[in-house]
């Protein structure tokens, strides 16, 4: 029911957002010593949420119909960081994931506040306040 | 929610990884002066699964450092040849502690990255509890 407001769904989907990117910025710094791993990285945001509101999405409406593959692995585009490259070929840089990590966090601290004060909004419209 | 499981399970690999290099580190350090004693060192590299990275590291095979071993000219020790010499370690000791900070950083670097994805996931579920 509140998918379809337009505010829970791009609140929801930031927090989706932020979780996924979180995954990849853990990978990176996992592997921040392994020989040969190139940086990777999601594409920002706002191109993604309008991508996936643009995109008609394939309507399941039986058991035997083909389910939209899953976002999250589309989602992730290999993007190689600016940073420096390491004599075994790691791109990793530990300073700009940490920043991106911090930047992630500010993101989901967004979405859920944003999500959070638009359900008490709706509780207030209902009647029944905090 | 998954999103956040993948992180803990990617950084809970990363920080495996960097303490067995740590362990090997304190080996090296360990045997520094012991005659004939070979360097260990290894690499890392992704763990794949059925042909596809799976984003978690592992630690690859110890190897042993190939580098000549020194000569030390000591004619009262046990193991001295004819000319009074014997086979020292090729463990280098400001190297080994080098290595040790390195893995002590991303360590750390992995440690805040669990941390960080364990927050968000309880400040997922502060909404459900309201």
């Amino acid at each position: 029911m509140y998918d379809k407001l337009e505010i829970f769904q791009m609140a929801g989907g930031l927090a989706a957002y932020s979780s996924s990117r979180q995954s990849v910025i853990a990978g990176n710094i996992a592997n921040a010593d392994t020989p040969g791993y190139r940086a990777r990285d999601i594409a920002p945001f706002s191109e993604t949420y309008r991508a996936d509101n643009n995109e008609a999405p394939l309507r399941a409406t039986r058991a035997g119909h083909i389910a939209q593959p899953n976002a999250d692995s589309t989602f992730i585009r290999q993007i190689d960081s600016p940073g420096a490259t390491a004599p075994n070929g790691n791109t990793v840089s530990l300073e700009t994931e940490m920043m991106k990590a911090a930047e992630v966090r500010v993101h989901q601290d967004l979405a859920l506040s944003v999500y959070q004060t638009s359900l008490s909004i709706l509780r207030t419209s209902l009647g029944r306040g905090r | 929610m998954s999103d956040m499981f993948q992180t803990l399970a990617v950084s809970a690999s990363g920080m495996k990884a960097q303490a067995t290099r740590l362990r090997h580190v304190s080996e090296n350090i360990a045997n520094a002066d012991t005659p004939g004693y070979r360097r260990k060192t290894m690499g890392f590299q992704q763990t794949m699964e059925a042909g596809r990275a799976t984003g978690l590291v592992e630690t690859g095979r110890v190897q042993l450092d190939q580098r000549e071993l020194p000569k030390i000219f000591d004619p009262s020790h046990p193991l001295a040849d004819e000319n009074g010499n014997y086979d020292g370690s090729n463990v280098d000791l400001v190297v080994e502690i080098a290595d040790a900070r390195e893995a002590q950083r991303s360590y750390e670097a992995n440690l805040r990255m669990f941390d960080q994805a364990r927050q968000m996931s309880t400040r997922l579920l502060e909404l459900l509890r309201r």
